[in-house]
């Protein structure tokens, strides 16, 4: 492979046209191109393989075999560690090719340090991908048949959330290059403003939603009945996503006001230097138990990575500073003042987080005593904190720029706010209800103002124009879709919110041995476990259970769990069955069975998990929310130079 | 200006510092391997300790009417017996890296309130 040799091209060249136009940048935008051809013909070959079964190279054999079906074919190259690496320097040279492609109102230099700095993290992945680990490693001996996917991949949730996710982190290479060029050039303009919100929101978008997804699949598919268990990998990628919010936000806030521009720089720093610690923890770097790509060779090449990342930017940052010429906001009780404090509790969870994945490892590095955090951890310290959070997203669109003056709708919010307060009070005084009934009181109040909002906007224009009210509503939104948008994901954000904090605290969990015909009870559900069928192909043996389900007294359904051994793996793996109503949904995971004819008797372990459907209902508003802020066309509200 | 937001941070930083110790004293757990773990006597019969190790070659009981799952891990040579209230997980195969998290007893059997297996991403051919 000849790819370091045009990636050294690159960069050079690249550099090169801040010399000036003609030649250098010619080469420059050519080489990027080339690059990214052959990065996608490289992936053309890999893919190749993976439909042929060519199982001469190791990434084949390891992830693929003869049953596979095409799009698990596909997902096999991100279930590999040098694979997801590749996925990731491929996404990025594609969007190195685009920023190179489109014509931008910006700085020529701008664009072209972008470009650079987006070439020596190409040179960093495929140094990773060809030196360290070879994509194209080949087998030592030829063998007949791969392993296959494992099959707890084998799920739509696996197909999309690791793309998403490198989506994202893409995404964010690109904000951050772009943001480290205008440091440099210090000629970014409107323009730039424009086009930078515009990867940050895709970045952002599909990274939340990358994460979702994966709650999703853990929720669907390992049959703990959870969703979310502060593994560090887990962690790895919630980290990058809280940053890229808080930089989202003060991106918004320099679209006003020249307030926070170190800040926001700073935090697209620690953004793009999380997305870089993602595959460290990922391949190994740190413990975790759940999920991860052991014996991979890659940890200290992408340390080394973050800290070049992380000294390079503050020396940067250092050189380019502009001193004094930074508003300040006026008062903490303004839109700034909220923003600010937003930003701030958004960077204390990440920081939060990151200090709960990584201590324990510094802590056995320098003291030498092992020690792990459980995850009451990460609930006691983040709850809190998150509580806020979503209060603060309540508090924002009331509060004006500049100095807070009191109008109608605040002071409706205000008596509502009252109200929320005193119930919150006499629930907790009276010991009527628990803290979570509160935590619920304190997420309805952003979710009144949004509807407040709403309905005060809509109402306006239906009697300003006579538009009917759907279509004022519409129209409302189309108006301004940053600010609507924004509305629409922070509806996201409270329905996630609101999902957690009840399933997690009102659930109900029970695990019974049955035999035929037996009865489990569970909360308002009774379930007749009626028979177990054994299937056979060649790749699993099945024993699929029927249960059927009815909720007081009121037949809703039968529920066919299954526990299948899968040959090739010599293993278990449980299909679990999940009935959702917006109410609650019902979970049932057959966990052990014996596979004998003559005792067909089996273990399952039932959840009920109430509200957990609002949460992938709030990821759909928050998709909603980011396409509506994503087409939002404000490059004229970017006044000021950055 | 200077002074409001330095009291707002020595505020922010005392109050994430406090959550921080409250947390952190409660949720900590020791981690140790077989042998450090049959070291350290009844130190782990009160306080919660996480022990890793491999499922040793001995034989797994499962008794499905009440749920409980027996069987050794080994490290170093020596082998403790767990019990645990729960079905086996995927991935539970001899020799493969588990955590058992719990307390110690007299009777020498670790309780197990939590099992974690740490399955290898890539499935080794069968030969």
């Amino acid at each position: 492979m000849a790819l370091p040799v045009a990636i050294l091209a690159a960069t050079a060249s690249a550099i090169g046209a801040r010399i000036g136009p003609g030649w250098p940048t010619t080469i420059a935008r050519n080489s990027i191109y080339v690059l990214f051809g052959l990065f996608t013909l490289a992936l053309a070959v890999i893919i190749y393989a993976f439909f042929t079964r060519d199982f001469s190279l190791r990434i084949v054999v390891e992830h693929v075999s003869r049953d596979l079906n095409a799009a698990y074919t596909l997902s096999a190259l991100y279930a590999d560690k040098a694979g997801s690496m590749f996925f990731w320097g491929w996404l990025v040279s594609l969007f190195t090719a685009v920023l190179a492609f489109q014509k931008q109102g910006f700085h020529r230099q701008v664009k072209y340090y972008a470009l650079t700095i987006l070439a020596v993290v190409q040179v960093f992945f495929i140094a990773l991908i060809t030196l360290v680990v070879n994509v194209f490693e080949k087998q030592p001996s030829p063998v007949a048949e791969g392993f296959g996917l494992n099959p707890l991949l084998q799920n739509f949730g696996m197909l999309v959330h690791p793309p998403l996710l490198y989506l994202g982190f893409a995404g964010f290479a690109v904000v951050f290059a772009l943001s480290m060029a205008a440091l440099i050039t210090r000629r970014a303009g409107a323009e730039w403003g424009a086009v930078v919100r515009r990867w940050a929101i895709f970045a952002w978008c599909t990274l939340g939603v990358g994460n979702l997804l994966g709650m999703w699949w853990s929720y669907n598919e390992l049959g703990w009945g959870g969703y979310w268990a502060w593994d560090p990998v887990e962690n790895a990628g919630l980290m990058p996503w809280l940053v890229g919010t808080a930089f989202i936000h003060s991106m918004a806030m320099r679209r006003r006001r020249r307030y926070l521009v170190t800040w926001s720089r700073l935090l697209i720093v620690f953004t793009f230097a999380l997305t870089l610690l993602s595959p460290f923890i990922t391949h190994g770097g740190i413990e975790s138990p759940l999920h991860g790509f052991y014996g991979s060779t890659f940890p200290p090449y992408i340390l080394a990575a973050i800290l070049i990342t992380l000294v390079g930017s503050s020396w940067l940052l250092y050189r380019h500073r502009d001193s004094g010429n930074e508003e300040k906001p006026a008062s903490l009780v303004s839109k700034e003042g909220a923003f600010l404090l937003t930003n701030v509790i958004l960077v204390v969870l990440a920081f939060i987080i990151l200090a709960g994945t990584v201590l324990p490892r510094v802590i056995e590095a320098v003291a030498g005593v092992r020690i792990t955090l459980d995850r009451s951890f990460f609930d006691r310290t983040c709850g809190p904190v998150m509580l806020v959070l979503v209060f603060f997203t309540g508090v924002c669109p009331l509060l004006g720029w500049g100095k807070a003056v009191w109008s109608p709708a605040e002071r409706n919010a205000g008596y509502f706010l009252l109200a929320v307060l005193v119930i919150t009070i006499a629930i907790l005084v009276f010991g009527i209800g628990n803290w979570y009934i509160a935590v619920m009181m304190v997420c309805s109040f952003p979710l009144f103002i949004v509807l407040q909002e709403w309905y005060r906007g809509t109402r306006a224009r239906h009697r300003a124009r006579g538009e009917n009210h759907f279509l004022a509503f519409l129209f409302l939104i189309g108006s301004n879709r940053a600010r609507y948008g924004g509305f629409l994901a922070h509806i996201g954000i409270i329905l996630i919110t609101l999902g957690i904090i009840v399933s997690s605290f009102y659930n109900i969990e029970r695990t019974a041995t049955l035999d035929i015909g037996e009865t489990m009870n569970i909360g308002k559900y009774e379930l007749t476990y009626d028979e177990l069928i054994f299937r056979q192909d060649n790749v699993r043996a099945r024993a699929i259970a029927s249960l059927s389900a009815s909720r007081n007294g009121r037949p809703v359904g039968v529920m066919q769990p299954s526990y299948d051994y899968w040959f090739r793996h010599d293993d278990h793996f449980a299909e679990v069955a999940v009935r959702s109503t917006p109410a609650e949904d019902l979970f049932v995971s057959l966990v052990w069975t014996g596979f004998d004819p003559g005792d067909k008797s089996a273990t399952f372990r039932v959840l009920v998990n109430p509200l957990i459907v609002w949460m992938w209902v709030g990821g759909g508003f928050f998709l909603l929310g980011g396409a509506v802020a994503f087409l939002a066309e404000d490059r004229q509200l970017y006044r000021d130079r950055v | 200006m200077k002074k409001k937001y330095l009291i707002g941070g020595v505020i922010l930083i005392l109050v994430v510092g406090y959550l921080l110790y409250l947390s952190f004293g409660s949720s900590v757990s020791y981690y140790l391997t077989v042998s450090e773990f049959l070291e350290s006597g009844s130190e782990f019969h009160d306080t919660n300790v996480r022990v890793a190790g491999k499922i040793a070659d001995s034989p797994v009981d499962w008794n499905a009417a009440d749920l409980e799952l027996r069987f050794d891990i080994t490290e170093g040579g020596r082998n403790l017996p767990v019990i645990y209230q729960g079905a086996k997980p995927s991935g539970f195969k001899v020799g493969s890296n588990i955590l058992v998290e719990g307390k110690g007893h007299p009777d020498g059997v670790f309780r197990a309130s939590q099992i974690i297996m740490k399955c290898p991403s890539k499935y080794e051919p069968v030969e």
